[in-house]
């Protein structure tokens, strides 16, 4: 085999090309990355505003927070089922909730998107024990009063602790505390009265889900039947951690089909200039094939040697891309989440087996860019190239 | 001397190559027998054939016609791979432009060679350490190409040569590019090589004076051997 050091001080003496070269499969496995790991950033955000032991209950059809009702008499029924956990005082762990979306201007003035407001009843601190106040005082019930996630307080105008804004035309509210869910899709909420809230979105009577805590997540199917069972009812239940993953499905495979794309078209560009600049190193070194074939290395050991030099480069390449892609988990993004058509706030998250398929494909392209030019290499022939 | 002291045994050989429309014989209907031990020098005009008949007795090439046998092989009917692997047992290369590799040391150019054998890569080390100690550059093991003189490379050249111990050097112009003193150094190099290892050595030349340090000249011309 043809020493690897060979091919490690070849790419040395040829810096620039090398750089150059590595450069662009580097830009192609940072946008791969990068869209992996939004990808599971928004899959992870909302996989972790779901617990196991909780099932929410929405409308038959209704596949969305948004688009479901449910009577105020029917939350009793529901609140009834059998598996429901109860507090210390009896009651059982549920709360009805209200969502909707109010259209907000960003805090730098560039744009308006919807926002999510959720109407929440008064014990829902008790029922979501990861939601900590970190500013400000809990709202007020049935008041104007509002707290705001942490991941968007500060994003709108008006969403800033102690600012007001209209909940709907002349219904202003004012943000009086400022929320954190452990990094949950919660935290891209605002939350008020329940009451308050449906009243200014005239959905008087109803409200738009209704969760319940579990005794234990195997209580869940006797609680579907309980629930689903009953056809006058016509609602239907999924545990919360399935029903996050259903909301974020669409919006991650758009991100990772999106991400998949692009990264694809630019490795097309970035093959061809590891073709190319393999290609001019094989130029460049034709006698020195040539003299290694004389010696007695195969035609197998050139183009292993080629292929070898150019997967370094794409390796390099690679790591460049892979680092530049980390950096990014220190930033924080907001996107359209399609299935509540609201902003979600989330980190670009990575993991092993991200980075690894990131720097896979930096080395299949770097393998492939190499292939043609090892190839050609290796059909040097001995007594031509030392005839040059 | 009987036939099967030759090492060397060429009978009948053509090579012709063919240039679009043109067909140009470069050696016709040769016979060439090398005994085992020889130090030959090759001369003849530029064109005369002498670089292909070399390249054919190393199996660098093929020849058109007629049967090849060297170190008792008929190296014609070899596979490339066959005859790759037959090259680095049996072949050691001199060439006039050095041809090292730029970016290894000498020590790991001399090492090439061995990288085809099995031998454990402590071994290999030790035995290019010795083939340069042999051509006198064990102060020079550490150094690229480009950190040496024309004569030391064409040194490095022979440590390659004999590192893997062939049984056949061939060397072609090893003196081309060399000053006198130089090339006497090299050309007292293969002589030891000769003597005091016994190494059958084909050499190629121009230069009356190289051909001269080896025991039998042979004159090549249009193809065949005067």
């Amino acid at each position: 085999m043809i020493p690897l050091s060979y091919n490690v001080r070849n790419l040395a003496v040829r810096k620039a090309t090398t750089i150059a070269s590595a450069s662009g499969i580097a830009l192609v496995v940072f946008v791969l990355a990068a869209a992996l790991m939004l990808s599971e950033g928004l899959a992870r955000t909302m996989q972790t505003s779901g617990t196991a032991d909780t099932a929410i209950v929405l409308r038959k059809g209704n596949d969305a927070e948004l688009s479901s009702s449910i009577e105020d008499p029917t939350v009793g029924i529901i609140r009834s089922a059998p598996g429901v956990k109860a507090k210390s005082d009896g009651t059982p762990m549920a709360v009805g909730e209200t969502l909707v979306v109010a259209f907000m201007e960003t805090s730098d003035g560039k744009g308006k998107t919807n926002v999510q407001i959720r109407g929440v009843p008064a014990d829902v601190m008790d029922f979501r024990t990861n939601v900590k106040l970190d500013e400000g005082r809990p709202a007020q019930p049935g008041t104007d009063e509002v707290i705001a996630g942490r991941a968007i307080s500060g994003r709108f105008k008006g969403l800033k602790l102690g600012d007001s804004f209209e909940l709907r035309k002349n219904r202003p509210v004012k943000v009086v505390g400022v929320f954190s869910a452990g990094g949950s899709a919660f935290e891209s909420e605002v939350w008020g009265d329940v009451d308050v809230v449906r009243e200014a979105f005239g959905r008087r009577g109803v409200v738009s889900s209704v969760r319940v805590r579990l005794d234990s997540p195997s209580r869940f199917e006797g609680f579907q039947a309980a629930i689903e069972g009953d056809k006058r009812l016509g609602l239907v239940a999924i545990p919360e951690p399935e029903f996050y993953e259903r909301q974020s499905e669409g919006t991650t495979m758009f991100i990772t089909v999106m991400g998949v794309l692009i990264a694809v078209f630019f490795s097309i560009g970035a093959m061809i200039g590891a073709t190319i600049t393999m290609y001019a190193a094989v130029a460049n070194r034709r006698r020195e094939v040539g003299v290694l074939r004389a010696l007695g290395f195969t035609r197998t050991n050139i183009v292993l040697s080629f292929l070898f030099e150019s997967l370094l480069i794409a390796l390099i390449g690679g790591a460049m891309g892979v680092v530049a892609a980390l950096a990014m988990g220190l930033v924080k993004f907001s996107m359209m989440n399609f299935s509540t058509w609201s902003e979600i706030v989330f980190q670009f998250t990575p993991t092993p087996r991200i980075l690894a398929i990131a720097l896979g494909f930096g080395g299949v392209m770097g393998v492939l860019g190499g292939f043609f030019p090892a190839l050609r290499a290796a059909s040097v022939s001995a007594v031509d190239a030392m005839r040059d | 001397m009987s036939e099967t002291e030759h090492i060397i045994k060429l009978k009948g050989i053509n090579k012709t190559f063919t240039r679009g429309k043109e067909r140009l014989e470069v050696l016709s209907d040769l016979d060439l027998n090398i005994p085992k031990g020889a130090f030959e020098a090759l001369m003849g005009p530029s064109g005369s054939g002498k670089t292909t008949l070399l390249n054919l007795i190393a199996g660098l090439d093929r020849p058109t016609k007629g049967s090849l046998e060297v170190a008792g092989q008929d190296i014609s009917k070899l596979s490339d791979g066959q005859l790759s692997k037959w090259r680095s047992s049996h072949i050691g290369f001199i060439f006039q432009h050095f041809n090292l590799i730029p970016v290894l040391t000498a020590q790991e150019n001399v090492e090439l060679p061995l990288l085809l054998t099995k031998l454990p890569a402590a071994e290999r080390k030790t035995r290019a350490a010795t083939a340069l100690r042999v051509v006198g550059l064990e102060d020079r093991m550490d150094h690229r190409p480009n950190q040496l003189s024309g004569g030391q490379e064409q040194r490095v050249g022979v440590a390659r040569a004999i590192v893997h111990d062939p049984t056949i050097i061939v060397a072609d112009e090893p003196t081309g590019e060399l000053d006198r003193q130089s090339a006497d150094e090299i050309l007292g190099l293969l002589e030891k090589l000769n003597k005091e290892f016994d190494k059958t050595i084909l050499m190629v030349t121009h230069d009356p004076a190289a051909a001269e340090r080896a025991t039998l000249i042979r004159k090549l011309d249009k193809g065949q051997l005067a």
